[in-house]
């Protein structure tokens, strides 16, 4: 036994780090990413090499009570190249101070990832504080153990850092990851996504200027998307981009489609609940309802593309089965009335533009007259004739 | 009837001018119009901070529109009963159309707007309906028809389009706000300022205007009635005989017209029932399949060549075992380093018994778990196999 202690004295350093990490980390929790981009591994990590003593040794693996394996090895190259690479192994590992290590409860992978997640709020407690209000949390707390948790999307000894160190801004290969990482438990979306507008654009050709997953649903703090309330902000959520000439102009997108769509009876509806009653259900169409969810086409695609009449009429039956094949006319398709498009909108338009100045410069004008030569006639005392 | 019509002397100085069924029905159309105009205006400024302050206060979109709907058929019912009203003032009483306008009107509107001017010496001489009134009075027929008609494609957009193009929809809401905007500037500016601001006529709600005001606003009405020539005598037989006529035909009419009403508001349900727009269509929380793990899967090892210490054993001892069993640290005394080594055992006693797996203590260290080098399972068979052989080195 002696020999042991002697063997692995190492560890106990490691716990003495703990306490140094863990003092840090509540004086101050951001340190971490700027830290982990700083510094390569200085002596003080000499701690892991107890760990990694064993831990490096490849195919180290143990099996859990349900059959899986649990794979223990540290790929080193992996680990240095991570955000976590300042970090000893037991400042996260806090209930593994020591050889041998205290008794393993979990009985599968599920509860392995379970069990220690909740180290992260150490560190990231902004993050862990957002994501205790999403969706995914919600879902946990109701029992699916599937709801993702930190070390579902960020595998700790070989995540990268996301965010650029002076901006704090995602970085744009990061970017190109997320729509991966949601599809490990979110597929059937991701085959979907992959196959539209944005996602072919982001998978297909690595442009940035299409939106992930996040740019929608947030990152931490993922809400659920089929509340009352999310439909009704959903069409902000679009124009966050679409209003946007940085980016439409490239791609000739009109920029119009927000005001365009408030302008319409739709769109009113959709506009006033938001903002007066943001939790009111409502079966007036925002964007998604024709343009669709993650499967968003461009509008000029033959089978799909709303510029396309038939396809227009196919979204218009959603809510009203009776529509007749002329009934998308009246929707202007984001179209500002011109001579060109829309013309009879444009002329009811022109007309009043003319005829309101007319009709009520004409009162006024009267009006003013009429005062004034009254006001003139009770001055000088005649009473009018 | 005949007598509560009259527009005869009441009082030496008091003017009959409006009967109560005529000022009832003006409240009502000021109560409809303001209403109208009041739950109209936000939709059509939707977007402006007071438009959703006002959406807000009528109870949120949905409540303003039931208002505006509530509204707008009152104005209809209000219309037909004016048409009726109409109807028997022309067919039955042979009334004068005073309220028509002519080429007189044109003139007394240039006349008054010169003599405002300074251009005239004397304001046009008016009769029962001056050309101010006639102006705003043509201007509520012209928008009703407007607005009933553009608010009937609005309300019923899919019967509306069965002949005409889908443009006339949003051509319809385009018209309906435009002249709506018109009717309440007009309302605002000319009907205030003629009947409020200039004088306050209050014969709408009291039904009369004294000598004086007769004298200003109507002198050729006033000539006419002091003349005897206003109102026209009517035999009561030829009364009896034309209502017994009229009377049938306005039933047919106003039960024709009301139909009417009740096809605009209930033909249509489609554009305001509509089918609850559909959820995702794919379900949400589908794994990848081979599940991602947490960290990196291990290297496979690659089959044995043979299974022997040389062949197989030796390597894969070195390569999990030898961390803690191996030249530098044989922990607990036991090292995996070469052939002779793990035969020796750890202090003396034997971790291999050759032909007896089960019986190892290696292998019952390994079932057991919780041990920091595992093999895996294959591994394990490989180990036991290789022992039952005999744990031959080469």
């Amino acid at each position: 036994m002696s020999k042991l202690v002697t063997t692995m004295r190492k560890p106990w350093l490691a716990v003495n780090y703990l306490v140094l990490g863990l003092t840090a980390a509540g004086l101050a929790p951001h340190r971490v990413q700027p830290a982990a981009a700083a510094s390569a591994p200085g002596p003080q990590d000499g701690d892991n090499t107890a760990c990694l003593f064993c831990h490096s040794q490849s195919g180290l693996v143990r099996l859990l009570p349900n059959g899986e394996s649990l794979p223990l090895t540290i790929d080193a190259s992996h680990f240095i190249a991570s955000a976590h690479n300042s970090l000893g192994c037991v400042e996260c590992h806090t209930a593994i101070p020591a050889f041998p290590h205290p008794e393993f409860k979990a009985g599968s992978l599920r509860e392995v990832s379970l069990l220690f997640y909740t180290t992260c709020r150490q560190c990231h407690q902004e993050q862990y504080d957002k994501a205790l209000d999403s969706v995914h949390q919600k879902a946990l707390a109701a029992g699916n153990t599937h709801a993702a948790i930190c070390t579902d999307c960020h595998n700790p000894h070989t995540q990268t850092p996301l965010t650029d160190v002076k901006t704090g801004r995602l970085l744009p290969e990061a970017r190109l990851n997320i729509p991966q990482t949601c599809a490990r438990c979110h597929n059937a979306i991701y085959e979907q996504y992959k196959a539209s507008v944005h996602g072919s654009a982001l998978v297909g050709e690595g442009n940035t200027d299409v939106p992930t997953c996040i740019d929608c649903h947030g990152v931490h703090n993922i809400q659920n998307p089929t509340t009352a309330s999310f439909r009704l902000y959903s069409p902000f959520l679009c124009s966050k981009c679409h209003t946007d000439p940085v980016i439409m102009d490239k791609y000739g997108i009109s920029t119009q489609v927000l005001t365009t769509y408030v302008a319409d009876f739709h769109g009113t509806t959709v506009t006033l609940f938001e903002k007066t009653s943001p939790d009111q259900v409502t079966n007036k169409p925002v964007c998604f309802d024709c343009h669709g969810v993650h499967n968003i086409q461009p509008v000029n695609d033959p089978q799909y593309g709303l510029a396309m009449k038939q396809n227009l009429l196919a979204a218009c039956h959603k809510c009203h089965p009776d529509a007749t094949a002329n009934f998308p006319g009246a929707w202007m398709s984001h179209y500002i009335p011109s001579l060109t498009e829309y013309p009879v909108v444009y002329y009811v338009n022109f007309f009043y533009k003319i005829f309101i100045p007319t009709v009520i410069g004409g009162m006024v004008i009267y009006v003013l007259s009429d005062f004034t030569r009254r006001l003139i006639e009770r001055r000088k005392g005649v009473r009018h004739v | 009837m005949s007598k509560k019509q009259s527009t005869s002397v009441q009082t030496p100085h008091q003017y009959k001018r409006f009967h109560w069924a005529q000022r009832l029905a003006h409240a009502l159309l000021l109560v409809s119009f303001t209403t109208l105009g009041l739950t109209g205006m936000p939709q059509k400024y939707a977007t402006a901070g007071w438009a959703e302050a006002m959406v807000k206060l009528f109870g949120g979109i949905e409540l303003t529109r039931l208002i505006h709907h509530v509204a707008a058929v009152s104005l209809m019912l209000l219309a037909i009963y004016h048409l009726l009203d109409i109807g028997y003032k022309i067919i039955v009483r042979r009334s004068r159309m005073s309220i028509l306008p002519g080429l007189q009107d044109l003139k007394d509107g240039l006349q008054a707007f010169l003599y405002n001017l300074g251009f005239r010496t004397h304001r046009p001489q008016m009769a029962r309906y001056t050309f101010e009134e006639k102006m705003e009075y043509w201007a509520l027929v012209w928008g009703t028809v407007i607005m009933g008609f553009t608010g009937f494609i609005m309300w019923n957009p899919l019967t509306s389009i069965r002949m005409l193009p889908g443009e006339i929809i949003p051509a319809a809401k385009a018209a309906h706000g435009g002249e709506a905007l018109l009717a309440v500037l007009a309302i605002i500016i000319w009907h205030m300022y003629g009947v409020h601001l200039r004088r306050f006529n209050k014969s709408m709600w009291t039904g009369k205007l004294s000598e004086e005001e007769m004298l200003h606003e109507h002198p050729l009405e006033l000539a006419d009635i002091k003349a005897g020539l206003a109102e026209r005598s009517i035999d009561p037989g030829l009364l009896r005989k034309r209502r017994s006529i009229y009377y049938p035909v306005a039933g047919v009419l106003a039960t024709a017209m009301l139909f009417g009403v009740y096809g605009f508001v209930n033909s249509e349900n489609t554009a305001i029932t509509t089918l609850p727009p559909s959820s995702s269509v794919v379900p949400v929380y589908v794994p990848q399949t081979p599940t991602p793990i947490l960290t990196l899967t291990p290297e496979t090892q690659p089959p044995a060549t043979a299974l022997t210490w040389d062949g197989y054993v030796g390597q894969l001892f070195q390569h999990k075992c030898s961390t803690c069993h191996g030249v530098s640290n044989a922990m607990n005394g036991l090292s995996f380093a070469t052939y002779a080594d793990i035969l020796k055992g750890s202090y003396g006693s034997l971790v291999i018994l050759p032909g007896n797996s089960t019986g190892s203590v290696l292998v019952v260290k390994q079932l057991a778990g919780n041990h920091p080098g595992q093999l895996t399972t294959d591994e394990l068979d490989q180990i036991k196999s290789w022992i039952d052989l005999g744990a031959p080195e080469r």
